[in-house]
């Protein structure tokens, strides 16, 4: 058992941002409690919801099985850095358009799916989108919504 | 791209903007960006964290615990035990029955099922809580535990005569039916398992409590931590802007809570406290598990003359809580015969509690398999037995229905599903390797209704402002009031703000029943009529309105113009008339209480759910209605099954909102379909204890579960059961899916599957 502390540095959304925390701390911990950024959730803390997703170096990840000190040195976007200069990314649009929400707790993380599975090239049929959504849970049961929004998107992006 | 639907979509003749509009979700872009701030998300200086400890067995009493680790563990600020945590009290549950006059301690001594609260750690981080926590160590007394109802210790458990409803003479009808069928229909623990786990951060301020807490109903919570912590009502502050998800698990306050309370007010420092993910299976009920018998006495043409049905779910060991498994048995269908009863069986279990329709959802599985086996026993189509058997009026409460668009809702989802085309035999349809099957099943949930209170300004800027203390936990309260308000005053919905979610704004019952939407439009609407009449009257009374000299009997205020309804003399801005007299803004508060009402009634209204509403009040009997069309795909060597089609026409009575509406039916069509083929809460009969307790090993659709959906609206407006002439919503659609499935099933494989989840292991 300790406490001690070990600097992390870490760049989220553009931003620098120094840290001094325990090294088990996890890269959603270190989001939400250390820096305010609550935008990503927390569902599950084990890698089974997807509620935590963010991308680092622009490949999605799961924030609660990522400790904050890997991922330094290394880009982090949060739902929060998505929207550039206040205009909403596309995808975010598109899941307003598409009602692809309800209570809005996994939105942050099926949004950030949403953005990389679009940039995978895994958008290209709705049983493509289903399978490489599945792993952002949503009980509020908004699927069939998430889909169109995905398709939007990924047709707008395409155009 | 249009982000927000601002003045268009008037495809169904409403503006976007008005009641019954397709206006998008109006908190939406607070979602999709992260700036919805959620209840445990606030950031407080001196914050502490909490993490608990809970039992390891499920029957007998702690002989120790030993916290010396813990206490010396990095961080740790606090250790609290039964023995240590300070004294409460014992307060009322949700009817405000008067409470026992004796302590209540929210960490347990007296064990009586796993994963009961026994210690909490406080920390100064969430790591150092959490790892101090593993460091707790406590000893047991075990006894035998009665892990579930299959166990041999049960029992049969207790009458509960309020459920029991009897008509005619069932028992002999049935006997000399000429056609019967008998079957048991099981439902497992199903667990409600909203995406943002419960917890709560509490902070005290001397006799003042302050509770961020995702919460379905402020002021019934708040009325529980102030009995607990012998305050004044008026001392406790609940705030919950946003929930993220509850399905009927957030409505009252839980022993979590007054743990972090607790620990709140003896340390004089703010705690967060937030469940684990496991411990979301056992802080809180879930879904009891229920047993039925249907029998069915009919004649050779499908005519029911008789349903005798008989119940059991289980409660815990010292809680109660009953399913109310006759609900739709006993309203579905005409029959001059009924007998319907029910038991309630202990087990060392948490109490359950509410999900999604509580009652009807397992008691519609029981009928409307039941009804889908007797079609198959006289040979008529399952829909045309339906039909055989339509109830033209209440058949218990012998009342006539307020509207019942459910003929309406068969004749629209047969016609959209294609059922014509349907061959009648089981394994008569086929893709390759695929069975199909096509099942049919009704569901209904009656109409809750209640009072409600709601604040309107109209602020100098000629905007309005709604304050209420009901929530919006996805269902779109934000949205339709800012569409009711927007309305009534004659401005713009983006014009409108809705506040939400703080117990200092105007009360609120629960939001559970799918009561809120119509209770709380009513409330606007009359508070927003209040303000707007005043508006009116000042521009036509006061001496400084340009309107003065008009001498009008009335104005009209649209698009937040104010203008003669001739349109004569002037056409000023709401901003431009407050101006002129002198105003900063009007201010109505109404309510839908009876106008006698005393501040007791109101308190009791709103804090309890004792004044509700009954859904037979008066000369109706009040309901939505749902038909539900599903096709299945059943892998013949492997029997797993796919949902690949659902048809479902739903009367929920007039919509505030369809784009939303539609949302939430298929949330509900959703999560019926884990129900059917997913979901169960499996036992260790060695320690009884839940042992898929997480979102991996209890499973919830995922996206590649769920095919289209397809849901159509045949509600007409039902001015008997809302002001405005909606029914209920949310839990509607989740009422009869399983077994449209089951039905589905059967049709595909020739195998009846009366015991859910519809797993493999039992097609094969």
């Amino acid at each position: 058992m300790t406490d001690t502390k070990i600097p992390v540095h870490l760049e989220i959304n553009g931003r620098h941002h120094d840290l001094q925390i325990e090294p088990r701390v996890t890269l959603l911990d270190a989001l939400r409690d250390r820096l305010g950024l609550t935008g990503t959730k927390k569902g599950c803390d084990h890698g089974q919801c997807g509620a935590c997703t963010v991308h680092v170096d622009g490949e999605r990840v799961l924030a609660c099985l990522t400790l904050a000190a890997q991922a330094e040195g290394r880009a982090i976007t949060t739902i929060e850095g998505l929207a550039r200069e206040g205009e909403l990314h596309p995808v975010q649009a598109a899941f307003l358009e598409q009602d692809a929400f309800q209570c809005g707790y996994c939105t942050p993380g099926q949004i950030m799916s949403a953005v990389a599975c679009i940039r995978e090239g895994h958008a290209g049929s709705d049983e493509e989108i289903r399978e490489y959504m599945a792993g952002n849970l949503c009980r509020c049961g908004a699927y069939p919504h998430i889909v169109a929004a995905v398709r939007q998107a990924a047709l707008e992006a395409a155009q | 791209m249009t982000v927000h639907t601002r003045h268009g979509d008037a495809s169904d003749g409403v503006l976007a903007e008005a009641v019954g509009g397709r206006l998008s979700r109006v908190d939406g872009p607070a979602k999709i960006t992260g700036a919805a701030r959620y209840a445990v998300e606030q950031q407080l200086e001196g914050l502490l964290y909490g993490a608990l400890v809970e039992s390891t067995i499920a029957a007998g009493k702690v002989r120790a615990i030993d916290v010396t680790q813990a206490e010396a563990a990095p961080g740790v600020v606090k250790v609290l035990t039964p023995d240590t945590i300070m004294s409460l009290r014992t307060a009322s549950d949700w009817f405000g029955t008067p409470p026992p006059d004796k302590p209540y301690c929210p960490l347990a001594r007296d064990i009586t099922f796993s994963g009961q609260h026994v210690a909490a750690v406080i920390a100064g981080t969430f790591e150092q809580a959490v790892a101090a926590a593993a460091l707790v160590k406590v000893s047991y007394d075990e006894t035998p535990a009665i892990v579930d109802l299959s166990d041999g210790k049960a029992g049969d458990g207790i009458p509960i005569d309020a459920m029991t409803k009897e008509w005619g003479d069932a028992a002999s009808a049935f006997a000399s039916a000429p056609v019967r069928i008998c079957a048991a229909y099981n439902t497992p623990r199903e667990y409600q398992a909203p995406m943002e786990p419960h917890g709560l951060i509490a902070h005290w301020q001397g006799d003042h409590l302050t509770v961020w807490e995702p919460s379905q109903w402020l002021d019934g919570m708040a009325r529980t931590y102030a009995e607990w912590f012998e305050v004044p009502f008026e001392n406790v502050r609940l705030v919950s802007p946003y929930i993220g998800g509850g399905f009927g698990s957030k409505a009252l306050a839980l022993s979590h809570g007054a743990v972090a309370a607790g620990a709140a007010r003896m340390l004089g420092r703010p705690v967060r406290l937030v469940m684990t993910r496991p411990q979301t299976f056992t802080g809180y009920g879930g879904r009891a598990a229920t047993r039925q018998t249907v029998t069915i006495g009919a004649g050779h043409d499908g005519v029911i003359q008789s349903i005798v049905h008989r119940g059991v779910n289980e409660t815990s060991i010292d809680g109660m809580w009953v399913e109310p498994l006759g609900s739709v048995t006993s309203i579905m269908y005409a029959t001059p015969n009924f007998s319907s009863k029910q038991n309630v069986v202990r087990v060392n279990s948490v109490v359950p509690g509410a999900m999604r329709a509580p009652g009807e959802n397992p008691s519609a599985f029981g009928i409307e398999s039941a009804i889908d086996e007797l079609a198959y026993e006289v040979g008529i189509d399952p829909l045309e037995i339906r039909l055989r058997n339509y109830a033209e009026q209440d058949p218990h409460a012998k009342k006539a229905w307020s509207t019942r668009q459910l003929r309406e809702a068969f004749a629209a989802g047969a016609e959209r599903f294609g059922w014509a085309r349907r061959t009648p035999q089981p394994r008569s349809m086929r893709d390759g390797n695929h069975l199909i099957g096509w099942g049919v099943a009704a569901g209904t949930y009656p109409v809750r209704r209640a009072y409600g209170e709601a604040r309107v300004r109209i602020l100098a800027d000629g905007s309005v402002e709604v304050e209420s203390s009901s929530i919006d936990m996805g269902q779109g309260t934000y949205t339709i009031l800012a569409q009711t308000a927007a309305e009534t005053v004659g401005v713009s919905a983006d014009d409108v703000v809705v506040k939400l979610g703080d117990s200092r704004f105007p009360r609120a019952g629960v939001t559970g029943g799918s009561r809120l939407a119509g209770v709380m439009t009513g409330a606007v609407y009359k508070a927003a009529t209040s303000a707007l009449d005043q508006l009116v009257g000042l521009a036509i009374s006061d001496p400084r309105s340009p309107f003065h000299a008009l001498q009008a009997n009335t104005l009209v205020v649209a698009n937040g113009r104010i203008a003669s309804p001739r349109g004569e003399g002037p056409d000023v801005s709401i901003a431009e008339l407050l101006k002129s007299v002198g105003r900063d803004q009007i201010e109505a508060t109404g309510d839908t209480m009876p106008a006698n009402s005393t501040a007791e009634d109101r308190y009791k209204n709103y804090t309890t759910i004792a004044m509700s509403l009954p859904h037979t009040e008066g000369d109706y009997s009040r309901h939505s209605w749902c038909a539900h069309f599903v096709e299945v795909r059943v892998d013949e060597d492997f029997g797993t099954v796919r949902v690949s089609r659902v048809v479902s026409a739903l009367d929920s009575g007039r919509l505030y909102n369809p784009k939303l509406a539609e949302s939430q039916w298929k949330g509900g069509i959703i999560m019926g379909i884990g129900q059917a083929l997913l979901e169960e809460g499996i036992v260790d009969r060695r320690h009884g204890r839940i042992v898929n307790d997480n979102l991996a090993d209890y499973l919830v659709p995922t996206n590649a579960d769920i095919p289209d959906i397809e849901v159509i609206s045949v509600g007409i407006p039902d001015l008997h059961s809302s002001a405005l002439g909606g029914k209920g919503v949310g839990e509607l659609a989740i009422v009869g899916i399983a077994p449209a499935i089951a039905n589905a099933v059967f049709h595909a494989t020739g195998k009846r599957v009366r015991d859910l989840p519809i797993t493999l292991e039992k097609l094969i």
